[in-house]
């Protein structure tokens, strides 16, 4: 069963935290990620980048229109996500509770419904 | 050609790697080494042709390569190395030749090479390891799957699949696992270990998603194969094969389990012309002879019992369903779980009535609330009694809990058609 780990954030919030604890925090994501490779339960872990350096793709008239965006400067936005392969729910709400994160802020633990072959394109979920 | 050389293949994997693990130990470096056997022969033989002795040939070339990787392994291993080089090749090779007479997978009861593969599926399905890493093991060590084909199988990276086979491989190591049969006292439980893998596997493959290229790693029939050489393995063992009719009975009717769009066809609506006969008679004999001779009724016996009743009815309304309850009753004795009691309540729903079949399902909230089953039974049972708007409160609920497509399709549709104006 796949799950997706999300944790959320704003720049704000992590300009508060102090440099050697920001440093520790990412060992310890560092330490969470290898740990969890190497289980063969992680399949992925990926963050976005600031929030300043994001485009937002429109289409006008079929043409596509470019501006930065979105300015989430108070709201939270998504910051990093976590994918799992594992054999129950249970089990993934383990490993949540060990992202490091979780001391500080929940961590959200969403179902996969859909996942699409790599070899046809076609919703694997659906035979 | 090439489907039975592979099927040769994947038949002598087992034996192989139980001979050498027979004699050398170490799962990790002998599997690898029947690994690449497999590859050398997979490569060759279409070629050249199936050698007469085609287990001979594997267990010189596993034998060789394992010597190589024994050579080339560190300090650490100096001392099984010095054991096992003092042994010279060609002894190896002829000892493993000498138990290679007969045809691939005619292994009577009692042989080395038939204790030696339920010694291995014992190893692979250690209770060291997690249910995903014993199907992972059991699956290339066993069914001689490469890494690559599992790995599609279920979805994931290689390099994720190929971590969780070397982390078993690791745990069983340090678990201090021998290649030794479990004691008596311990066996029937590291059986239901095996037999639990196996139905895991064919249910994997059953009931969650496939590409369009899993022919060669239909898990499905992957699962019934291992079933049946399992049954070979232990033909008087009446859980065994209770499993392979269960496995058997199920397949039967993969054909019309879902729509032409995907979604879930339920049992009820199936198209039940299409049902395999052949696979029903085999796994109803099956069932037949293993109620004829047990003692004690286990949990695949009652499930294939059940799935047995269901199969040899012509349609619903002909379904034995006082039969179907008995044997529900009987399951929840010896295996209880709120899955076995929600089948057991459509069972009171259909001998009682539905209202006692709700009444049984009361007691299931907090195990299965968050589960879609109990809400789509519950939204059946309120069809039947004529109560379509909690049943379309419970086919929401159930969409809602859906963590797999055509299921969710199925019970979005029930609830449109509940809500569909002048019904």
């Amino acid at each position: 069963m796949k799950y997706m780990l999300i944790i959320y954030g704003n720049q704000e919030l992590w300009n508060s935290i102090d440099p050697a604890e920001w440093e520790q925090e990412i060992a310890a994501f560092d330490t969470f990620n290898k740990k969890f490779y190497d289980t063969g339960e992680l399949l992925g872990a990926y963050g976005v980048a600031d929030a300043a350096a994001t485009k937002l793709v429109r289409l006008t008239g079929g043409q596509p229109g470019v501006t930065d965006g979105p300015y989430l400067e108070t709201k939270e936005y998504l910051a990093s996500w976590f994918l799992l392969d594992v054999d129950s729910e249970e089990r993934a709400v383990a490993i949540a509770a060990e992202v490091p994160s979780a001391k500080a802020r929940p961590v959200e633990v969403w179902p996969i419904l859909h996942e699409a072959s790599r070899e046809t394109g076609v919703d694997m979920g659906v035979v | 050609m090439a489907t039975t050389t592979e099927d040769l293949l994947r038949e002598l994997a087992p034996q192989v790697l139980g001979v050498l693990m027979r004699r050398y130990g170490g799962l990790d470096t002998c599997e690898d080494a029947v690994q690449e056997a497999l590859l050398d022969a997979a490569t060759q033989w279409p070629a050249s042709g199936v050698p007469d002795n085609p287990r001979g040939w594997l267990l010189t070339v596993a034998t060789r390569r394992l010597t190589d990787m024994l050579r080339s392994e560190s300090a650490r291993r100096r001392r099984e190395d010095a054991v096992y080089l003092a042994t010279p090749p060609a002894v190896l090779a002829r000892a493993g030749a000498a138990g290679a007479v007969g045809s691939a997978g005619s292994a009577g009861e009692g042989t080395p090479d038939h204790d030696d593969t339920l010694v291995l599926l014992f190893l692979c399905c250690h209770p060291a390891l997690s249910p995903s890493s014993q199907v992972a093991l059991t699956l290339r060590a066993v069914g001689g799957l490469t890494t690559a084909e599992i790995a599609r199988a279920f979805g994931v990276p290689e390099a994720t699949m190929a971590q969780r086979i070397s982390r078993a491989k690791q745990q069983i190591r340090s678990a201090g696992a021998r290649f030794t049969p479990p004691d008596a006292a311990d066996r029937d439980r590291r059986l239901r270990a095996v037999q639990q893998v196996l139905y895991l596997i064919f249910n994997e493959g059953y009931t969650a998603s496939a590409g369009q290229d899993l022919q060669r790693t239909d898990l499905t029939a992957e699962g019934i194969r291992l079933g049946r050489m399992l049954r070979r393995l232990l033909p008087g063992d009446a859980e065994t094969a209770a499993l392979l009719a269960l496995m058997l009975l199920t397949d039967a009717r993969r054909d019309t389990r879902s729509g032409p769009d995907g979604a879930l066809v339920p049992l009820a609506e199936q198209d039940r012309s299409r049902w395999d006969q052949q696979l029903i008679a085999e796994g109803t004999a099956l069932v037949e002879q293993t109620l004829a001779t047990t003692r004690a009724l286990g949990p695949y016996q009652l499930q294939a019992a059940i799935a047995a009743v269901h199969d040899e009815a012509a349609s619903v309304e002909d379904t034995d369903w006082e039969e179907v309850l008995a044997l529900y009753e009987l399951l929840a004795k010896v295996a209880p779980g709120p899955m076995v009691s929600l089948g057991k309540a459509v069972a009171i729903a259909m001998v009682h009535g539905p209202a006692a079949g709700l009444a049984a399902t009361d007691d299931l909230a907090d195990a299965l609330g968050r589960h879609h089953r109990l809400h789509a039974v519950r939204g059946h049972l309120h069809e039947m009694a004529a109560d379509p708007a909690a049943a379309a409160e419970d086919y929401r609920a159930a969409a809602r809990y859906a963590t797999n497509i055509p299921e969710r399709r199925y019970l979005e549709r029930k609830l449109a058609r509940l809500q569909e104006p002048g019904r």
